[in-house]
Order: structure tokens, then C-alpha cells, then sequence
């Protein structure tokens, strides 16, 4: 079943197709990897869906609601949330609070004035469970800005996953961390994200992690659809080995 | 050495009232970017508020009710705070700094008109606050018992804004907006109420202390101006947009300040001035500030 649909969703800028008339799915409970060059158009699709960009025209849906007009905070209550590209963490708080400031945000207690005066015993517990399940539980009372970048890249991942998403983007979790932090951050995240039923759409470069990790792949190629399949089949496609990979197949 | 003891109290006393108000302007400045000049003016308020409303109730009321005052006029000055912040202050954050130092200045102007408007040139006292405690002996020599219950008061409120700040759900969304006001808009977060609540608590903060300051010294016309310097010396020391600087910067300048009374009057606010100066070559982010 489908989770997320979008029909004919198109962003240019001037006369770059960013985005080029893009139908995307994405069914429940898979882990998909959205791949491409830079520029390929990956992140504004995921800028589109997340609402931190409108489109031109096109339309996109959660399950059978229109969503295409809708602000961020809806779009969360909705269910989609997403870690980002370059970690926007709050550095001066700590790890535990950048946690608990996403579990407010679901709950919508950032709402209620009356609320906020108070610690709140529940959120500090399932924030403390969250950055367990992450391997982070010894660093809670530090500073987010004093995590090495490993550790920042989960921390991100795990405050977009307690806003408990049905449906979850990670834009390029690994990115800029070392090869052995690669697979831990990739098994951690994997293993959560698969534990707790959510959906999950990872945009990623590392076609190594790519063809590991993912039930599904998608090539994107100057804003539209090069290839969309499972890992075995994009590892045998010949135009993504031509324009992402550089070889031939 | 009582005189010394007595010196000394005087200097908390000082660094009570210093810490209240600049804690007030870290704590606006902090979350909201904002210089505000009119902060004195709050203080001022606070001061004039309390003192017009212990003399008012005074005959009808006993001495011991009439510290209820300090709070209320804390509390009037917050009301004030609350709807000046959407109103006056709130277009102004896209602009430029020039815009929101004029019209915090403009701000300041206004309130002290308002002030001369309302209470007229002659100073107000609540001094009948100070005298209802009486006296206590220090080593001989007599020392206002309010003086030291407005010490302890200077403490629990420093406790008591730390603890909200770094202890409460709101002050996690307080440190959030100030970090990053997109992202956290972006979480769902109300900045525009954060911001309203952050501008009333830091008037609150500047309304308590022209309130306690008032029963041991009169309100006078003024009296905003000349504590705003003050307050902008201890922001600098301490650094701008730190409470823990509010409260270093407090203790420092009040000390100086007692010292300099006590051995060379004329040098008091040159040696302020002197102090920020080097502070500011230094470490020109202040004590407590963190670089940009």
C-alpha cells in the first residue's frame, strides 16, 4: 500500500529542473535509498515533501490526504518527519533536550503555555529510552555541539525518529563520517527504524550502503526517474551504471 | 571590621538589585537579539509602581501586607512588557539593529514621560517598608534588616531563573528559539510567544528590581537612565546574553563600585568604565559571552 504519493511534482529554478514532473511512491514499512549525482534533484524532492520548499505544480499525498498545501508542523502531525543534510541540532542544549524538544513538538505541548512551566517526568523517560535504542543513553547530559560527527548524525536521525514518523527522510545520514562509523550509524539506524514499523526513505551516496541496507532503490537523473527497483536489479541497470556509477555494466 | 562587614553587605545588596536588572537585559538579548535601552525604564517603573502603592495602601494596610507591593509592581511592569513586546516591539525583528536600538530608545523616552505624566517631578518613597523591619546590629553598628531579606531575595531569584531556564520545559524551548528561531519554528514552537514571554520575564526581572531598590532609596526622575549605564557595564563584564555573567558581572561592579565610594568618590564610574574597557580589549565577548 502506499504510504506516500506524489503526481506530477515538478520545482524548477530558472532553468534548472530541479525537480521534473516526478510521480513517487513509497509503500509502508519499506527502507528505500533515493540515489543520484549532486543535483540530481534528491534533496529538493525531499524539500518539497517536507514542506521546506512549495512546488510549481504537482501534487503530493499521505495515504488518501492531499498534503501538497500543507505547513511543516502539519506535515508532522501527518507523520513525515526528516533528519537533515547538514545535522541542524540545537548545539547549547543538551543531547537529552534536543531529544525532548521533538518529543514536545509531537505532543504539541510547545502549544500550551500553562504546560511548559514544569519538567516533564515522561518526556525526560522516553527520551532517555530513544537515546538508548541509539547508543547515545551515556552522553544525554552533554552538550549536542560537543558530539563528535558520528555521534551528531545519530543524535539527528534519533530527533526526527521521536517525533514518530510513519513516515521518516534521512538525508544523507552518513555523510562525512568514517567508513567504520558508516556501519554502525547504518546498522543502528536500520535497526531501529525496522524495529519500530516506520517507513523510510534515505537519500545516500554510498551505493555500498545502498545495495546493503535498502528493500528498494530509486535513481534520480537531472530531476526525473532514471531507474527504480530493488538492489539487485539497479546493480545490474546499465544507464545507472552509466550516469551514477561511471562504468558499464 | 564592621565597617568592612557592612560594606560588604551593602555591596550584595547592590549586586542584588544589578543582577535583576541585567539578567532582565541578558535574558532579552539572549533569546531575541534585542539591545533594549528602554530596560532602565522598566526598572524605573517598578519603582515608581511599588512606591505609589505602598503610599496608597499604607494607611489601610499593615506594614507586613505591604510587601506584597514589591511583587505586584514586578508584576504590572511584566503586564506592561507583555503588551508593549507584539505591539511596539515585534515588527521591528526583520530590521536591522539600528531600527530596534531606536525604537527601544524611543520606548524609553516615551515611558520616562509617561512616568513624569503619572507621579509629577517629586520623588516617591516606600521607605516605611525599610523602617517596619527595624534594625539589626552587625557588630555594633545598626544595619536595615530589609537590606538583608532583599539580599536573600536577589539569591532565590537568581536560583529560581536558572532553574527555569535550564530546568524547566520552557526554558528548553526558550534556549531552542534562541539558538535557532527557523528550526525551532520549524518544530512547532510559537516563537512569537516565546518571544512575548521572554520580553515580560525580562521586564519582570527589571520591574523587581526598581521594587526593591525603592523602599531604601527614592524614585526619582531618571533613575532608569542612570541604571541602564550601569546595567550595560555589568553585560559587558559578564558578557551579553549570559546569566551567569549577570550575576559575575553584578558581583563585580557592585563590589568596585563600594570600594571606590569608600576610598575615592570622584573615580567611581570612571573606574566602571575602566573595567568594561578592559574587559572589552581583552575578551570583548565578556566574561561569560560565547563568540559569534
Amino acid at each position: 500500500m502506499n504510504l506516500l504519493r506524489t503526481e506530477a511534482l515538478k520545482k524548477h529554478f530558472g532553468e534548472t529542473r530541479a525537480v521534473d514532473g516526478v510521480n513517487f511512491t513509497v509503500n509502508e514499512g519499506e527502507f528505500l535509498s533515493l540515489v543520484g549525482t549532486n543535483g540530481a534533484g534528491k534533496t529538493t524532492l525531499v524539500n518539497l515533501i517536507s514542506a521546506f520548499l512549495a512546488p510549481d505544480s504537482g501534487r503530493i499525498f499521505i495515504g488518501d490526504r492531499d498534503i501538497t498545501h500543507a505547513s511543516v508542523e502539519e506535515r508532522i502531525r501527518a507523520g513525515i518527519a526528516r533528519s537533515f543534510q547538514l545535522v541542524n541540532l540545537f548545539d547549547d542544549l543538551s543531547v537529552l533536550d534536543n531529544v525532548a524538544l521533538a518529543i514536545f513538538a509531537r505532543e504539541g505541548k510547545t502549544k500550551r503555555i500553562l504546560a511548559l512551566a514544569e519538567r516533564d517526568a515522561a518526556v525526560t523517560r522516553e527520551a532517555s529510552d530513544l537515546l538508548g535504542e541509539f547508543g547515545l543513553d551515556g552522553k544525554s547530559e552533554g552538550r549536542a555541539g560537543g558530539l563528535a560527527q558520528g555521534e551528531r548524525k545519530l543524535l539527528d536521525v534519533a530527533v526526527a525518529y521521536a517525533l514518530r514518523p510513519r513516515l521518516l527522510f534521512l538525508d544523507e545520514p552518513t555523510s562525512g563520517v568514517s567508513t567504520r562509523d558508516k556501519a554502525q550509524i547504518m546498522d543502528t539506524v536500520s535497526a531501529v527504524v525496522r524495529g519500530g514499523g516506520i517507513t523510510a526513505v534515505v537519500i545516500e551516496h554510498d551505493m555500498d550502503v545502498v545495495f546493503k541496507y535498502s528493500d528498494r532503490v530509486v535513481v534520480m537523473h537531472e530531476g526525473r526517474f532514471l531507474a527504480d527497483g530493488p538492489p539487485g536489479e539497479i546493480r545490474q541497470n546499465s544507464d545507472v551504471a552509466k550516469y551514477l556509477l561511471g562504468t558499464d555494466v | 571590621m564592621e565597617i568592612v562587614a557592612l560594606q560588604v553587605l551593602n555591596s550584595l545588596f547592590y549586586a542584588a538589585v544589578l543582577f535583576l536588572i541585567a539578567a532582565g537585559l541578558s535574558l532579552i538579548f539572549g533569546v531575541m537579539g534585542i539591545v533594549n535601552m528602554a530596560h532602565g525604564s522598566f526598572y524605573a517603573l517598578g519603582a515608581y509602581v511599588t512606591a505609589w502603592s505602598v503610599g496608597a495602601a499604607a494607611a489601610t494596610l499593615p506594614p507586613a501586607a505591604l510587601f506584597i507591593f514589591l511583587l505586584l509592581g514586578a508584576i504590572a511592569v511584566a503586564l506592561v512588557g507583555l503588551m508593549i513586546e507584539p505591539t511596539l516591539i515585534r515588527p521591528f525583528y526583520r530590521r536591522q539593529e539600528e531600527y530596534q536600538l531606536l525604537v527601544t530608545f524611543g520606548l524609553l523616552l516615551v515611558l520616562e514621560d509617561v512616568i513624569r505624566l503619572l507621579w509629577g517631578g517629586t520623588p516617591l518613597t516606600a521607605s516605611g517598608l525599610v523602617d517596619s523591619l527595624g534594625l539589626v546590629r552587625i557588630g555594633g553598628l545598626p544595619y536595615p534588616v530589609y537590606n538583608l531579606l532583599m539580599i536573600g531575595v536577589g539569591a532565590v531569584a537568581a536560583l529560581a531563573l536558572w532553574a527555569f531556564v535550564y530546568r524547566t520545559k520552557f526554558g528548553v524551548l526558550l534556549r531552542a528559539t534562541a539558538q535557532d528561531r527557523r528550526m525551532a519554528a520549524a518544530l512547532g514552537i510559537d516563537v512569537g510567544r516565546i518571544y512575548a514571554l521572554a520580553f515580560g520575564l525580562g521586564c519582570f526581572m527589571a520591574g523587581l528590581g526598581g521594587a526593591i531598590v525603592v523602599p531604601s532609596q527614592a524614585a526619582v526622575l531618571g533613575m532608569g537612565v542612570e541604571v541602564l549605564v550601569i546595567a550595560f557595564v555589568v553585560v559587558v563584564i559578564g558578557g551579553l546574553g549570559s546569566l551567569e555573567g549577570a550575576l559575575v558581572g553584578a558581583l563585580i561592579v557592585s563590589a568596585l563600585r563600594t570600594i571606590t565610594i569608600q576610598f575615592w568618590e570622584e573615580f567611581e564610574l570612571a573606574a566602571l568604565y575602566l573595567i568594561a574597557a578592559i574587559v572589552l580589549l581583552i575578551r570583548p565577548t565578556g566574561l561569560f559571552g560565547r563568540r559569534a
